[in-house]
């Protein structure tokens, strides 16, 4: 299925794009996106899915918009 | 005592006279430093009513037991008043070598009365006080000044200044330094214009007093360091505060419309990615290895420094979603020596009033130029418009009718940080509680909401947060006189400054220590509030009533068809007040304020006010 991936801050760069549609498998959760586009866990990060926050293990669905954020705290 | 110099410099300017004054390690650890000093010294000395505008106001610099030493983000200093935005405490934080130089000449705080005969610039050397003309640069922008200054005594000295709006009387006008950025976001600039006070200059050259100075020197010149290489490895600072703009345009919370909308299809243009792409320079604090001030080039030729916030409110918040007019807006801002972030909320409002026929004009969302020339008579007061403008949103609305309070996007007449909070109902209440009006600076709760509980809770675990982060962010950070950025935005461990206080003072303070000084100048700053405003309700607490609003919800997106619960957010604003021991006016009761060490100021303001 298709999705739409935004990186947000500095992980575009880890990440190597700053938006852009992808491929993945039908079974793709939130989290294991993260390993699909190859941007280090070490650091927490917030995921949303069309807006709203996502838990790790649920599933995308085709045409959702994720976004994937570092833990901003409002300067 | 150690870590504190102990002494306060007492300048009056009518008299031309000044007093090095000691104060006690009582008064010391009682209040700390920062805003912790600032909120106690204008509570004894300010009597209710106090005109914010008139010669009685004080205008205070107040540091605190680690500022101006080398550790992680020092740089800075707090500035304050009785406000003429809010009519109550006011205060913010700049970066500037004041910290420094105002410590090395002996002082941990300048308190400046009265009010000069002419346009005058205070410099201050060690024990040498000297009130000089400043008339050559009245009238001039902030850039302009701080070039003279240097001319005169060179690139080292600290630096606090005005621009033509704190010469006139905006009531939104801030404190510069180019050393650092702008702070005193509720007039406190207008205050220095009130007193004719175009400068402060400073220059120390003693050592400030520290218990062990080698561990302090190797502690923070080393973690300096390390902060710096956190700072690399997450590539926070490559668009330092302005990746933030995209997140809030993803979840529905970007100020867009005068925050009638959330989100904008157009926000990218003006988002960290595009700024950091057009930096030509960045732009740091003294004592800071992150720098987060990222400089382009405006529409002008000129240089911009901006952050989000300056983005969010000159840019999405007046859909004006062009960089170079966005850096044209904050150069304009930044020269008259306006509040970036009240002067987006006071356009925005404007440009709403009109579309709605609350008032009648030619400014119209999405129009740099014509928002370049508000500016320009913002500052100077020209004309009917310019003076309206130049009063901020709470009095502009009150002056047009037509229920347009409902729309001006501010709390106790400070306007709105760049996060709309239509559905963010805990940061509503961070904003409704924040000390001094909607202030993002003292609780930033969004990310804690959207990931770790449900946007649609208003439950007591956000009230917890948000006190959580007062302490922490509007308390201890304020009152030792540190920047919050390595913390809030790397993850630097708090438990680090009270290693740093520890290596100032002697003294070993738990952060526990730091949370009991910390909401004690939050009880204060209420009692300051309830001086002014004896008849206040909790009703002072609540954000814009646009949030509200059913007819303001949006029609797409991640959060259409919602806005905030009424009921729900009295609910919320009631955990608030319980879990600190206030009152149901927001006032800490009397055992909280006995609890607090706040009697004898509580039998003070007994004499404007009931307490409970
Ligand atoms: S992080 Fe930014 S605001 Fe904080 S001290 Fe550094 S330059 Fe100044």
């Amino acid at each position: 299925m298709k999705i739409q991936v935004k990186m947000i801050g500095p992980l575009m760069y880890e990440a190597g794009f700053s938006e852009k549609e992808i491929e993945v498998p039908a079974a793709t959760t939130a989290d294991s996106l993260l390993d699909l586009i190859k941007v280090s866990r070490q650091r927490p990060k917030i995921v949303t899915r069309n807006g709203r926050a996502v838990a790790p293990d649920e599933r995308l669905a085709e045409g959702d918009r994720i976004a994937i954020s570092p833990i901003y705290s409002g300067g | 005592m150690y870590g504190w110099t102990g002494n306060i410099l007492r300048v009056n300017l009518t008299t031309k006279t000044y007093k090095k004054e000691a104060y006690s390690e009582e008064f010391a650890q009682t209040w700390v430093g920062g805003r912790g000093f600032a909120a106690k010294i204008l509570y004894d000395e300010l009597k209710a009513g106090t005109d914010p505008l008139g010669p009685d106001n004080k205008f205070i610099v107040a540091l605190g037991p680690i500022a101006g030493i080398p550790a992680p983000n020092t740089g800075k200093a707090v500035v304050a008043a009785k406000s003429p935005l809010t009519g109550f405490y006011g205060d913010g934080n700049l970066g500037t070598r004041v910290s420094e130089h105002l410590r090395k000449a002996g002082y941990d705080a300048l308190i400046v009365e009265g009010k000069a005969d002419r346009p005058t610039m205070l410099y201050i050397e060690d024990d040498k006080v000297e009130f000089l003309p400043a008339d050559a640069v009245w009238g001039q922008g902030t850039y302009a000044t701080n070039d003279w200054i240097y001319a005169k005594y060179g690139k080292g000295v600290g630096v606090l200044n005005i621009g033509q709006g704190g010469e006139n009387l905006i009531r939104y006008a801030v404190v510069r330094s180019l050393e650092g950025r702008a702070g005193g976001r509720p007039g406190m600039g207008a205050v220095m214009g009130s007193k004719l006070l175009k400068a402060i200059v400073v220059k120390g050259s003693r050592p400030i007093p520290q218990a062990d100075p080698a561990n302090m020197k190797a502690l923070g010149q080393g973690d300096l360091k390390k902060v710096g290489r956190i700072d690399k490895e997450t590539g926070w600072s490559i668009q330092s505060t302005t990746g933030v703009l995209s997140f809030c345009n993803e979840v529905a919370g970007l100020p867009v419309r005068n925050f009638r909308k959330t989100h904008h299809p157009d926000a990218w243009k003006i988002d960290g990615e595009r700024l950091n792409n057009a930096r030509i320079a960045t732009y740091g604090c003294p004592n800071c290895t992150m720098r987060c001030g990222i400089t382009i080039h405006d529409k002008e030729g000129r240089e911009s420094e901006l952050d989000y916030e300056n983005i969010g409110l000159l840019g999405a918040n007046l859909e004006i979603f062009d960089l170079p007019q966005v850096g044209s807006l904050n150069y304009l801002c930044d020269e008259y020596g306006l509040d970036t972030m009240s002067a987006g909320c006071v356009l925005g409002f404007y440009a709403d009033a009109i579309d709605h026929g609350a008032t009648s004009g030619d400014f119209k969302f999405g129009d740099a130029e014509r928002a370049k020339e508000l500016l320009r008579m913002a500052a100077h007061r020209e004309g009917k418009v310019g003076n309206l403008l130049a009063d901020g949103s709470l009095r502009m609305a009150r002056e047009f009718g037509h229920g347009s309070e409902a729309y001006a996007m501010q709390v106790k007449g400070l306007d709105v940080a760049a996060y709309n909070c239509k559905f963010i109902p805990g940061q509503a209440l961070a904003f409704g509680v924040a000390a001094i009006g909607a202030h993002h600076r003292e609780a930033w709760i969004i990310t804690f909401e959207i990931k770790h509980t449900t946007r649609e809770s208003y439950g007591p675990e956000k009230a917890a947060k948000v006190i959580e982060l007062q302490r922490i962010r509007g308390g201890m950070f304020e009152f030792l006189v540190a920047c919050r950025f390595p913390w809030i935005e790397l993850g630097w461990s708090l438990d680090n400054y009270p290693k740093y206080f520890k290596a100032s003072t002697g003294l070993d303070w738990t952060l526990d220590d730091m949370w009991t000084r910390a909401d004690r100048i939050y009880g204060l700053i209420k009692l300051h509030f309830l001086r002014e405003f004896p008849d206040t309700t909790r009703k002072a607490d609540y954000p814009p009533a646009v949030w509200f609003d059913p007819a303001n919800a949006d029609t797409e997106g991640p959060i259409a068809g919602k806005v905030l619960d009424a009921e729900k957010y009295d609910g919320l604003l009631q955990h608030y007040y319980d879990q600190r021991g206030y009152d149901r006016r927001g006032i800490p009761t009397k055992a909280t304020l006995d609890k607090l060490g706040l009697g004898r100021e509580a039998a003070a303001v007994e004499k404007y006010a009931r307490l409970y």
